[in-house]
């Protein structure tokens, strides 16, 4: 059992993670993972350059690892693996990668799920949208907070 | 006394800010006084929770002289 919660403040590589992660889960029989993009565009619609997400010195990864160790607590699966950038990011580029694995893929599908259903509302971000010379704050939707509650 | 701010307040006030305020007020007191330096942020700053040390504190914590408050508006999730 290994849980990794990570805070990046460079690139963040999906594929590497996923070949650490399959390489920890040679005793597994499936790996879930999730890769979060910034998305070019705003929900109104309008065009968006970067992302940029505000962190805390100690608060942000203490939220992630809660979050993480949460999961593996919860769900049958034996390696749980988050990293979140900060910072600037320009769209289209990698935010978050979220993977677990599990002996069965049930488990693995549901822990991954339960892992992003939190940290969209819960990780310890301040959000903006940069584009067309402006900027936007982001908070959690009713729908974000809708898919977290399903957890109970 | 230094407050240290995050999100949309740091956006408008700073990221940290020396008030001018009497050690043994009150957090409650540092969210005001802070509030009609910084109009704008105001509103932000009543969705905010304090902490003091990285522990949530309530209004009612009185502010020592070494305490840093700092202020952390609703978060944006990942």
């Amino acid at each position: 059992m290994s849980v990794v919660a990570h805070l990046e403040a460079d690139a963040l590589d999906p594929l590497l993670e996923l070949a650490e992660l399959t390489e920890q889960a040679r005793g597994d029989g499936a790996i879930v993972s999730f890769v979060g993009l910034a998305r070019p565009e705003s929900k109104q619609g309008d065009a968006v350059d970067a992302v940029v997400l505000d962190h805390h010195p100690t608060l942000t990864r203490q939220s992630l690892e809660e979050v993480a160790v949460a999961c593996a607590q919860r769900f049958d699966v034996s390696h749980v693996r988050v990293v979140h950038r900060f910072g600037t990011i320009p769209a289209g580029e990698p935010i978050v990668f979220a993977g677990v694995s599990s002996i069965h893929r049930r488990a693995a599908f549901e822990a991954a799920d339960y892992l992003m259903d939190r940290l969209k509302t819960e990780a310890v971000f301040w959000k903006r949208e940069v584009g067309d010379g402006e900027a936007k704050w982001i908070e959690p939707t009713e729908a974000d907070f809708a898919d977290r509650d399903r957890w109970g | 006394m230094k407050v240290l701010l995050y999100g949309r307040l740091a956006e408008a006030i700073g990221t940290e800010v020396e008030l001018d305020a009497a050690a043994g007020c009150s957090v409650a007191e540092v969210r005001k006084r802070l509030g009609e330096a910084h109009p704008a942020a105001e509103e932000s700053l009543k969705r905010s929770r304090a902490l003091i040390g990285d522990s949530a504190v309530g209004d009612d914590r009185v502010v020592t002289a070494v305490d840093r408050v700092q202020f952390l508006p609703p978060v944006s999730g990942g």
